[in-house]
């Protein structure tokens, strides 16, 4: 059967080039003219290269017959009753239905009105479990855009799919948390998936070469929850960003810290910052730093670490030594749990401690870490304890759970809130074009029941001017609110409770 | 504060040391470098977690079981994978052990997904010693103390031992050795399970004070390979020696010049020493 293989791989690389230098809808036209052409002059240059005594040229040209001749030999092949062994007769058969069946499937996938979108998210790596959250989130928004589902007020939940009928397929991609990978991967996803956008890529420090490669090829990149400030600065023009920045959270902390002084004389003046050594951490650590400046606090204490280190012993000695009050932390994951655990070791804490959007927000690791993650505080974009304020959640969140077992968090809704952006608009702007769906996204004031404030608009660089977050404190294991004053439905506890007291 | 740092970068030290010891061992004796290192140490924080969840058994206890399973674990890794590739080139050793580590991380991140697990509760959590103004995390501090012990128990068997010299002979000449009527087979079968003992103990233990995720073996190996090249490859003492000067570095460092110099001092005086004594502190 090597001629058999032999055949079903060129087959494989003709398709593949005609993926690589054709989109979808020309690939559909294609496929009629070149694959019965290619399959006739395969099935002839097998017949005669199996020596079946057909008609042939001299020399290498023997191979290349025209359509008409390569047909003609078929058809005196299968005519033939004698001379030819049985099996390599059936065998000629299978193949020849064998190719018209992925002709006719590749046709049909070219009729069913399908726009692939790229997810890119770390699914293996340090920060692997929030990839795999923020993966299934887009698993959720699409099953409710594809799907009618009228009891669930979002918008186009009520339809089966956009544009008449068009269904999203995704496509999922795998950056690992590394910036070179979520670079390759985007342009693969561009380039040979032929994706019509991607969304992604949690890591900030991977969002910000993934969109690049968008920005080059005139497509748009959705991002969800990255939250450095400086990817919407960099005027793009095809990059959109759902969630608050780390500067929207750094004025905020600084605003919650006034407030503390003023209403319950906390007298809070000095701040520590703790961040990971990425994109992230360290816009995360400068406009912390930018906002402590403004406000007139001091930063006592800078230290960054590296990601996924074996122990934060002297990034805690560090801030032990300097003793600020406040801790603005930046820690994603297992480091947000090691770091905890090293201050409970180690018999420290600041007297409050804010965090960006961090391993702070995981309600895993809060249930894991139990106790200890009481009276931590932080920015929250949602939790579970919002859901009054947001009640078209709680449905979505079921497909979500389904999945992962574990209620949205304020990143992972994010990454649902970007497709569902992003198809609302294609539905409005009733094409697939780029531009006209980049300037419908800009143009209009977006419904989404799935963000805070329940809406979506965007600024020229991509920021949703809309974005918040509240500030919450962790109090038994439940995400309380408390700022701004008049959303809050708890008192902060301040300062901290001491380890030994709890 | 000065001691406090150098405390804890010794109890650090001590368990890198338990974790490189295994691999120095592996090495010493059979020329292997066993790159599924940090996914064994993985595997049995996995086992001491779930029997800590599913069972309720500290982590004291535990470590039993950890080490058994990583002992079992470095046997089959031996019998299935490395005996096979020990007549082949010597790098096709070092890539089976690569492919293993993959294996097995995969595997980590299918079956028990990439959530970072937390065992609370145990006997030993949130308990510290205070010698004035010097704290002392008891997690770490009995992890250390186990660390300490199973080296020099390692390290005795090697040199007061039958057994051990029986190792030490295959160690130095492998042809002599079975001409003297040595087993060899039998030998590498137990050092590639001593070795999972070892990092199978240090997997035990750690769950007192650290989350077991999937990826948490990675540094941890890359440290113990440093460990081993450092003190000497097949050197326990250089092992042991290099692990302490390592963890005190790492501590030092990251609290004197920066949290994030750490790694950098660590690398750093690796290849200093490597520069100076290329075959490591206690090579030959």
């Amino acid at each position: 059967m090597k001629y058999g293989c032999f055949v079903i791989l060129l087959f494989q690389i003709i398709k593949s080039c005609i993926n690589i230098f054709f989109s979808l809808k020309e690939l559909f036209y294609l496929s009629y003219l070149i694959l019965p052409i290619s399959t006739v002059t395969i099935l002839n240059y097998y017949l005669i290269s199996a020596n079946f005594k057909l008609k042939t040229e001299g020399g290498v040209r023997k191979y290349y017959k025209s359509f008409y001749l390569s047909l003609e030999n078929i058809l005196i092949f299968l005519r033939r009753k004698t001379e030819v062994n049985f099996c390599k007769k059936i065998s000629v058969i299978v193949l020849t239905v064998l190719l018209a069946v992925t002709v006719a499937s590749g046709a049909a996938f070219a009729q069913e009105k399908v726009i692939k979108i790229g997810t890119l998210f770390p699914l293996t790596g340090s920060v692997a479990l929030a990839g795999t959250r923020c993966k299934a989130a887009v698993e959720a928004a699409v099953e409710v855009i594809n799907n009618a589902h009228p009891e669930i007020q979002v918008p186009l939940a009520g339809q089966e799919g956009i544009l008449d009928g068009y269904k999203i397929v995704l496509v999922h991609a795998d950056h690992q948390g590394k910036a070179d990978i979520a670079k390759a991967e985007a342009e693969r996803l561009f380039n040979q998936e032929k994706v019509y956008s991607i969304i992604g890529c949690y890591n900030s420090a991977c969002t910000a070469p993934a969109s690049l490669v968008a920005e080059r090829e005139g497509k748009i990149f959705m991002c969800g929850c990255s939250s450095s400030a400086a990817l919407t600065e960099r005027g793009l023009e095809y990059f959109f960003r759902m969630a608050p920045t780390d500067q929207t959270e750094s004025l905020e902390f600084c605003e919650v810290m006034e407030w503390m002084n003023e209403a319950k004389g906390a007298n809070v003046q000095t701040i520590g910052i703790i961040y990971e050594n990425t994109e992230f951490g360290k816009h995360a650590a400068d406009e912390g730093k930018a906002a402590a400046a403004a406000a007139g606090f001091e930063v006592v204490a800078d230290v960054p670490f590296s990601p996924g280190a074996t122990n934060m012993n002297s990034e805690v000695q560090t801030l032990k030594a300097k003793n600020p009050d406040v801790v603005f932390g930046a820690c994603l994951g297992g480091d947000y749990t090691l770091w905890v655990r090293t201050m409970k070791q180690m018999d420290w804490l600041p007297k409050m401690c804010l965090n960006y959007c961090t391993g702070y927000q995981d309600p895993v690791i809060t249930q894991q870490l139990g106790d200890d993650a009481n009276y931590f505080m932080g920015g929250t974009g949602y939790a579970p304890e919002f859901a009054e304020l947001m009640p078209a959640v709680a449905a979505v969140e079921k497909i979500y759970e389904d999945m992962v077992d574990v209620p949205f968090d304020s990143d992972s809704i994010q990454e649902a809130v970007a497709v569902l952006i992003l198809a609302q608009a294609i539905e409005k702007a009733g094409t697939l074009d780029y531009d006209a769906v980049r300037d419908t996204l800009y143009a209009n004031e977006w419904d989404s029941p799935l963000s805070m404030g329940g809406k979506v608009a965007f600024v020229p660089g991509g920021q949703n001017s809309k974005a918040m977050s509240m500030i919450t404190q962790l109090q038994g294991g439940e995400y309380k609110r408390v700022y701004p004053v008049d959303l809050a439905t708890d008192e902060v506890v301040f300062p901290m409770i001491p380890w030994n007291e709890r | 504060m000065f001691f406090q740092i150098a405390i804890d970068g010794l109890l650090t030290g001590m368990v890198y040391a338990l974790v490189a010891s295994g691999l120095s061992l592996i090495w010493g004796v059979m020329d292997v470098l066993n790159f599924a290192h940090g996914e064994f140490l993985m595997l049995g924080m996995y086992v001491s977690y779930w029997l800590g969840f599913l069972m309720n058994l500290d982590p004291l206890i535990s470590w039993i079981a950890s080490g058994v399973f990583c002992f079992l674990l470095g046997v089959l890794t031996y019998k299935l994978i490395i005996q096979h590739t020990l007549s082949g080139p010597s790098l096709s050793a070092l890539l089976a052990t690569f492919g293993l580590s993959m294996m097995l991380k995969n595997i980590a991140l299918n079956r028990f997904s990439p959530n970072f697990r937390i065992l609370t509760g145990t006997l030993l959590d949130g308990k510290r010693i205070f010698l004035g103004n010097i704290v002392l995390p008891l997690p770490q501090l009995i992890t250390s103390i186990f660390a300490l012990v199973v080296v020099f128990i390692i390290y005795y068997i090697i040199k007061r031992t039958r057994l051990g010299w029986a190792i030490q002979a295959t160690a130095m000449d492998k042809s002599a050795a079975e001409l003297m009527g040595i087993n060899t087979e039998k030998i590498f079968l137990l050092v590639f399970g001593l070795g999972g003992l070892c990092v199978g103990i240090a997997g035990g233990l750690l769950p007192s004070y650290l989350a077991v995720h999937p990826e948490v073996g990675g540094l941890f190996s890359l440290i113990a390979f440093v460990c081993v090249a450092m003190g000497g490859f097949g050197s326990i003492p250089g092992a042991l020696l290099a692990a302490l000067l390592i963890g005190l570095v790492e501590a030092l460092s990251g609290f004197y010049i920066a949290p994030v110099f750490k790694y950098v001092a660590v690398f750093g005086l690796y290849l200093l020493i490597v520069m100076v004594r290329p075959k490591g502190l206690f090579g030959w």
